[in-house]
């Protein structure tokens, strides 16, 4: 067990006044058999009345609604939790499975599965672990290659992207291989922004496996949401009105 | 039901507009056509009122084309499809029945553009639009939806009688027929008249001397009366 | 039985003009888009009437009953405990690959557990009369509208079929509809959702709203706030929405949780229905329910949720995904209907009997490529139905839809859209296929 801090914010300002506008935040980390937010407060701005509910894949969303001109939204979450790896979390959907719209493979990905399953043998989590490895030796970490839009397959092709990638190729890996995966967006120690990892059902509980940097996941990270794939983890979903709406989204998180 | 949308309001009022534009063309192009029979080229003072060259080769070619021509924004035909479609997306606010006038209106003009007497043939038009009038009055229930179409109709009946020079009892009684449904609306809704403009109306409409000399102010304030953007298609 | 359609046929035909005159005159119009233009067509309505007996209709009624009932409760068994699929009645695969399952949708419990309250039932009579059910709808079935309107038409254009036979009376949909939107009211005005007036089905949505006394609106006239759905009103004002009855689909419906480039939905309206703030109709996710794949297991749904044997039977279906059926729509391909399970609106079926001998070698690689992709029926050989063909009366292919409305209790409206081919080969009765429509006459005895 281990008590960390835990911040985040992210700052949107848009080109010109915005109005009528919708969002949906998905930033307050779940309580889970894991983790146990000690304390944690959301702050926006500007000012805006919000509403808590609990989506199908179990994330805290927080909705609200800005009906007059403004030019940015900030947010941000402070808080301390109890983080325990030893726990098992155990809230598995049939859905996790099934390949999602990020992580279906294309021809160069089946191929790839092809070549490596026969390495894969044993137990889900020995499983999970060679095909973590064999995605290491292709891929590369770089920014900038790839953006929020891009697949597995798209990344698979380029052989480099962020941790974003490597959770969508492992994920559509080990549902190739049959094992139910599911997207993880938190915080993890040494990350200034957002990070991504993998969890991977071994048939009673969730297993964390971080394919970025190739290695278990430990008390050093904290989840924020969980789902198919990106999609469904968003931090932040938006709708508004104005000439022009395009943003610049800083973001800074720290975990200590 | 109480509750209606900026779109639908405008849509009410667009409504009214289009189908007072129809009603009255038709009408003035029916005047027109009488004193046609006897005099050559009468139809270019029609032409002056709005200001439109005349591209016409005789008068035939310009009522045909400012009663049936879709292409002539000015013409009956385009009136009544605005009508139309500004009507078919109020259903639920003035009923199938009414909508019916006009698809009945459309039915009407488009069979009489084959007829070898025109004028016999647009006549059941004056029936049918009377009818969607009382329909519409029979229908709507709430005053304030109704209103809406008949501050459109009054406001484009004004504007085509200024432009059109009929006597100033005719519009006088018009105006004042206007002011008495802008009395009706209540305050924060967009029907809500610019005081600034009604004033310059009210001037100008005062007196049958400045209605003779003003008439280009008084339509530019008419059209600055509420401003509502019309819905686009 | 013949006789008596034959009487029918000859009084309605003697007004044939007048009512399409008057349908005409009603604007009964859908519309459609050819070449990338959209044209608003006047919806072909034949007089002669498809006529139910009251006998035949108690029987379809008690089993379409059943069917949306089990339906209903399948539904809510998938976006909860999956108990169906536990027992191993349905597999898992035919859930999870099923475009209609909407993850998302986990957890939620619509008003009165409803999901399908307007339930198009598609069906045909064989020539041996038997009944047998083509499709379920339950995601936004339409066509409620025609023979609503066409009716109310026909009452006045042939009073004396009305005088002389006993019809049950159905212009009491609107009222059956307006009491299902209001037991799945959570608070507030009744609205009806359209994407607008150049959608093929706006003449339904407009007239529905009129008749049923609710809003017709559209996605930007309505907003989320404090997690409820409001119509913002022209004065600047707002009105809560209890209820929405949403003819758009089901990505396309709130773009914070479906598809986000969506520019019809309502943003976090899925917030506000998971708040149990709104009811909407039909509920988000029925597409798992109707799902072409889907539809063979409903007469195992029935047996396993309601203890029943199934009153209608499904059309004989086989499903290349389990060997043995597999095998046999292999050797049988040039006898059988293949439909695709992913394309709706009478696209993506394919009669064996139309296929070269190159394309159905081509199609058995496609099947066995994805067998999931497909599913596979006997040709049902259909009663066909008189329609009058340029003053000729010829014989066509008809199905019906029923249509099933679940409020308090389920109901099925004694009347329904009978569609017909006007191509005498063609079995696609589809309007957006150029299709027509008659009226469905329910004996009262």
């Amino acid at each position: 067990m281990k008590r960390v801090d835990l911040y985040f914010s992210t700052k949107l300002t848009f080109d010109d006044y915005v109005h009528n506008h919708s969002f949906a935040l998905r930033v307050i980390p779940p309580e889970t058999e894991c983790q146990n937010l000690l304390s944690c407060s959301l702050n926006i701005q500007p000012y805006v009345r919000t509403d808590q509910t609990i989506d199908a894949f179990g994330n805290n969303v927080t909705a609200g609604y800005l009906s007059g001109e403004h030019r940015f939204l900030d947010f941000e979450i402070k808080g301390t939790a109890e983080v325990d790896q030893t726990k098992f979390r155990t809230d598995y959907m049939p859905c996790y499975l099934y390949q999602s719209q990020y992580t279906k493979p294309g021809v160069s990905l089946n191929a790839f599965y092809s070549e490596v399953k026969g390495k894969c043998a044993g137990s889900p989590s020995e499983r999970a672990e060679a095909l973590c490895n064999a995605l290491s030796d292709v891929m590369c970490y770089e920014k900038g290659a790839t953006d929020i839009t891009t697949t597995a397959e798209q990344a698979f092709v380029l052989k480099k992207g962020v941790c974003q990638d490597f959770s969508h190729i492992l994920i559509s890996l080990l549902r190739m291989d049959g094992i139910a995966a599911r997207y993880i967006a938190g915080l993890a120690f040494c990350d200034g922004e957002t990070h991504s990892w993998v969890e991977f059902w071994t048939g009673d509980h969730w297993e964390g496996i971080d394919p970025a940097n190739n290695c278990p996941v430990n008390n050093d990270y904290i989840v924020i949401s969980q789902g198919r794939d990106f999609r469904d983890c968003a931090i932040d979903r938006g709708v508004m009105f104005g000439k022009y709406t395009r943003q610049l989204q800083l973001v800074r998180s720290i975990l200590t | 039901m109480g509750t209606i949308s900026l779109e639908h309001s405008d849509r009410l009022y667009w409504l009214g507009r289009y189908t007072e534009r129809f009603f009255t063309t038709l009408k003035a192009l029916g005047n027109l056509y009488d004193s046609m029979l006897e005099e050559k080229h009468g139809y270019q003072d029609y032409l002056d009122c709005f200001g439109l060259a005349d591209t016409y080769s005789d008068s035939r070619e310009f009522i045909r084309s400012f009663l049936f021509d879709m292409q002539n924004p000015n013409s009956a035909a385009y009136s009544l499809e605005r009508a139309y479609d500004n009507g078919i997306v109020l259903r639920e606010e003035i009923s199938t029945s009414s909508l019916s006038f006009l698809q009945m209106a459309k039915d009407t003009l488009s069979k009489a553009r084959q007829s070898d007497n025109i004028r016999m043939s647009l006549l059941p038009l004056e029936d049918t639009l009377y009818s969607f009038w009382g329909c519409i009055n029979e229908h709507i229930f709430d005053d304030e939806i109704r209103n809406i179409i008949y501050i459109g109709k009054t406001v484009e009946r004004l504007d085509l009688y200024i432009r059109l020079k009929y006597p100033f009892a005719q519009v006088e009684k018009e105006f004042i027929r206007l002011c008495k449904n802008l009395n009706r609306v209540p305050k924060g809704t967009p029907y809500r008249y610019s005081t600034k403009y009604l004033s310059t109306l009210v001037e100008i409409l005062g007196t049958e001397s400045n209605y003779q000399n003003e008439s280009l102010q008084a339509t530019a304030a008419l059209a600055h009366l509420f401003e509502p953007a019309e819905v686009s298609l | 039985m013949v006789q008596f359609q034959e009487r029918q046929f000859m009084q309605a035909v003697g007004n044939a003009g007048e009512i399409n005159e008057l349908l005409r005159r009603y604007g009964v119009k859908f519309g459609i888009y050819k070449n990338g233009v959209f044209h608003e067509q006047f919806f072909p309505f034949d007089p002669i009437p498809r006529v139910i007996s009251a006998v035949d209709f108690a029987s379809i009624e008690k089993g379409l009953v059943q069917r949306v009932n089990a339906l209903n409760e399948f539904l809510f068994d998938i976006y909860h405990e999956k108990h169906i699929v536990h027992d191993g009645v349905i597999p898992e695969d035919f859930i999870y690959i099923s475009k209609g399952y909407l993850a998302e949708c986990e957890g939620i419990t619509p008003k009165n557990k409803i999901y399908s309250h307007i339930s198009g039932i598609d069906l045909v009579q064989a020539k041996d009369g038997e009944w047998y059910i083509l499709e379920d709808n339950l995601r936004i079935p339409s066509g409620a509208s025609y023979p609503l309107i066409a009716r109310e038409l026909t009452r006045i254009a042939a009073p004396q079929a009305f005088k002389e036979n006993k019809i049950v009376d159905n212009r009491g949909y609107a009222e059956l509809l307006k009491e299902t939107m209001e037991y799945a009211n959570c608070g507030g005005i009744r609205a009806i959702l359209t994407p607008g007036r150049y959608n093929a089905a706006y003449f339904e949505h407009s007239y529905l709203a009129e008749l049923t006394g609710s809003v017709l609106v559209q996605n930007d006239e309505l907003f989320v706030e404090d997690n409820i759905l409001y119509h913002r009103t022209y004065s600047g004002g707002k009105t809560r929405i209890g209820v929405l009855y949403r003819r758009i689909s089901d990505e396309y419906l709130d773009p914070l949780t479906f598809l986000p480039e969506s520019l019809i939905g309502i943003p976090n309206l899925m917030e506000a229905y998971r708040s149990g703030n709104v009811g909407i109709v039909n509920a988000p996710g029925n597409g798992v329910a109707d799902d072409k794949g889907i539809y063979y297991f409903v007469p195992k749904m029935i047996k396993y949720y309601l203890g029943e044997e199934p009153i209608l039977k499904n059309a004989p279906t086989y499903l290349p995904f389990y060997e043995e059926d597999r095998q046999y729509v292999m050797d049988k391909l040039e006898k059988l209907v293949i439909k695709d399970v992913s394309e709706a609106g009478g696209y993506g079926v394919v009669f064996g009997s139309d296929l070269t001998k190159d394309k159905l070698e081509g199609f058995r690689k496609t099947i066995a490529a994805e067998p999931r992709r497909f599913i596979a029926q006997e040709v049902i050989d259909f009663l066909d139905l008189p329609i009058v063909d340029n003053g000729e009366t010829v014989m066509r292919k008809a199905d019906l839809r029923a249509f099933v409305l679940s409020g308090e209790k389920t109901k099925v409206w004694a009347s329904g859209l009978t569609r017909f081919s006007r191509n005498p080969d063609s079995f696609v009765v589809n309007s957006s296929q150029g299709g027509g429509f008659k009226d469905t006459w329910v004996l009262s005895r």
